[in-house]
């Protein structure tokens, strides 16, 4: 049975969460069976992707091709489950499970009501579909229209909360996203025009033979998709509309936004860079120098304008903006230790970012506090959730034996074989500056002493609930894990880092 | 130059494209009304419609059914079109949704200007924080 099933694969974790979606409202009054069912397509999610991954590690890397409907290549949409197909699915069900472990526990009370949670979960399916078929996607167009499916998923996640400003966020977001999505069709509409093929094998072979007699056309391309991509997965300067959405999101929701969407567009935006225009176009168009300097100046910015909010959420939000800029530049560097790099740290940045989002989530919920000097001394009030923010964060920071380290010492060591001066200081100082605003939540929380508790404004804080500890727990234990043993992880993400650059 | 300029014109779809997309884009970033904001976004939208379909179309071309009576005849591509109908039906999709967030903004603040919006929002905040204090 096994036999039939296997090859099925690729298209199963895309269609199961997908199918539970769209079959999910019919049970909206019974928010039992909602989260048990969205738990148990996480299981099964999670178990197809390890499998789905050991299978690829197994094969030394030839991936599971499927051809839906039955129409090959280059005439039907093909889904292709790789090194970096695995990789990438490994990591959206890895945090996407205990992420709607997190959500079972307050969902209801941060949403206002039990039938807008049900709608929650809708969304939140749809996400997790559309990530993992942007995982295992191969046709240009199809990426459009996941990534449509995505920003109108994230959208709704935004304005989840009953509340005037989650509406002006979404709305915000809302514009920004389809300006960048329609600057995302154009370049794919200039691709196919030029090209003639949407599957990414046939357009990358057609392009590496004619770039040459429309390099304005090629040009053109490349800057809306780059733009395109750069204004969704928010590279700096582009990054207007992140800190409203992913602060005034439900923490659930801002934790898979911050951990996983943004990393889909950047995995979106691998693709187009290395599968269809490929690094020899990438060096002859100064790509790479420009995500280099687009990425340097996103780390700087970025960790500047977290340190100076107060707001808890809106510091971590603005933490992401630096934190893009960390994979952005390791897309430039092109050598097979930046890429692997670049990788292994996107996938260790949406496992430590979730923990972030909930942990903070978890505080916010517990205290009513939303800022970070509110938060003296809750680390002894509620002592495993911020146990779970100090290891994210000492994470993030990149300290050895937590997975952010191992993330940036091959970023490090990429940066280092270029030879240029910039990525490998800016690699180090945003390193520096994110200690400078990680480390004075956890000194407060700590080392300060708490309120006094007579204070009416000041309820007792506990931990949260018994799936809410597990959620942290487990996100927590992967950031440890992946520092201690990178192992596998890292040699998928070696892999289809060579993958990715001999496809010339 | 003549035979230039035949070709610029001889292109001019993309030169409505470019119009329209310029247009669209400015609507989007200056405007501070919703509305405007999203006509401005359906408006690039077109734009990029067009560019494919142009980018599909054979002048002198016929549609591509094969009968006795156009064999020979050059088709268009109907590739191109076939896919802007799904970008058309997400583009719907995507208006119908900003509408209802702005609605739902209406309602809350009795506007849809963004900058009056924001007036009123941290008017709101100020009064919070004279609350406390």
């Amino acid at each position: 049975m096994t036999a039939t099933i296997i090859p099925d694969l690729p298209v199963f974790v895309v269609i199961a969460p997908l199918f539970v979606a769209f079959v999910l409202p019919t049970f909206a009054r019974r928010m039992r069976l909602v989260e048990a069912l969205v738990i148990l397509v996480g299981i099964l999610g999670f178990l197809g992707a390890l499998y789905l991954a050991s299978l690829v590690f197994a094969q030394k890397g030839s991936p599971l091709i499927y051809s839906l409907g039955g129409w090959q290549a280059p005439w039907g949409i093909e889904l292709k489950a790789g090194n970096l197909g695995a990789l990438f699915l490994l990591v959206v069900t890895g945090v996407s499970l205990p992420v709607s472990l997190f959500a079972k526990g307050n969902l209801a009370q941060e949403v206002g009501g039990k039938e807008r949670s049900a709608r929650f979960y809708v969304l939140y399916l749809l996400l997790g579909g559309a990530l993992a078929g942007m995982a295992v996607t191969n046709d240009l167009f199809n990426v459009f229209v996941l990534v449509e499916v995505v920003t109108l998923s994230c959208c709704g996640l935004v304005s989840a909360r009953n509340h005037p400003r989650a509406a002006e966020a979404a709305f915000k977001y809302l514009i920004m996203a389809t300006l960048g999505s329609t600057l995302v069709m154009g370049g794919i509409g200039f691709i196919y025009m030029i090209t003639g093929h949407l599957n990414m094998e046939f357009a990358a072979r057609e392009l590496a033979s004619i770039w040459q007699h429309s390099p304005h056309v090629v040009w053109m391309a490349l800057s809306f998709i780059l733009v395109g991509f750069g204004v969704k997965a928010a590279v700096f300067p582009l990054h207007v509309w992140l800190p409203d959405a992913h602060s005034t999101a439900p923490s659930p929701a801002s934790a898979i936004l911050s951990g996983l969407a943004v990393k889909g567009y950047l995995i979106c935006l691998l693709k187009f860079l290395y599968n269809v225009f490929g690094s020899a176009l990438m060096q002859e168009f100064a790509v790479d120098r420009i995500l280099v300097l687009a990425g340097a100046v996103a780390i700087i910015a970025g960790s500047i304008l977290a340190l100076s909010q107060d707001e808890l959420k809106r510091r971590l939000a603005y933490s992401t903006v630096a934190q893009v800029g960390y994979i952005v530049l390791g897309l430039g560097l092109l050598n097979r230790q930046g890429l692997a790099g670049t990788l292994f740290y996107l996938a260790s940045h949406a496992v430590i970012k979730s923990t972030l989002f909930l942990a903070a989530g978890a505080i916010i919920a517990a205290t009513g506090k939303k800022k970070v000097s509110e938060l003296s001394g809750i680390g002894r009030k509620m002592p495993l959730t911020m146990a779970a923010f100090t290891i994210g964060s000492l994470g993030l920071i990149g300290l050895p034996l937590f997975s952010g380290f191992v993330g940036k010492w091959y970023l490090l060591l990429g940066s280092i074989e270029t030879g240029k001066p910039l990525p490998t200081v800016v690699v180090i100082a945003g390193s520096i500056l994110c200690a400078t605003y990680l480390l004075p939540v956890i000194r407060r929380a700590y080392f300060e002493p708490a309120p006094d508790t007579t204070n009416a404004d000041w309820q007792d804080p506990q931990d949260p609930g018994f799936s809410q500890k597990l959620a942290l727990i487990l996100l927590a234990a992967i950031v440890v894990l992946l520092g201690v043993v990178p192992g596998p992880l890292l040699e998928l993400a070696k892999r289809a880092a060579a993958e990715l650059l001999l496809l010339q | 130059m003549k035979e230039l300029f035949g070709k610029l014109i001889m292109n001019y779809p993309y030169f409505a494209a470019a119009i329209l997309f310029m247009i669209g884009a400015l609507t989007v970033l200056t405007r501070s009304d919703l509305l405007k904001k999203l006509i401005g976004i359906n408006i690039m939208e077109s734009a990029i419609f067009l560019i494919f379909v142009a980018g599909g179309n054979i002048r002198g071309g016929v549609a591509p059914l094969l009968s006795k009576a156009n064999s020979g005849a050059v088709y268009v591509n109907p590739l191109p079109s076939a896919l802007m109908l799904t970008g058309i039906v997400v583009s719907v999709s995507v208006t119908a949704f900003a509408l209802a967030l702005i609605v739902r903004l209406h309602r809350a603040y009795g506007t849809i200007d963004l900058q009056r919006i924001a007036e009123l929002r941290s008017e709101v905040a100020m009064d919070d924080s004279n609350h406390h204090t």
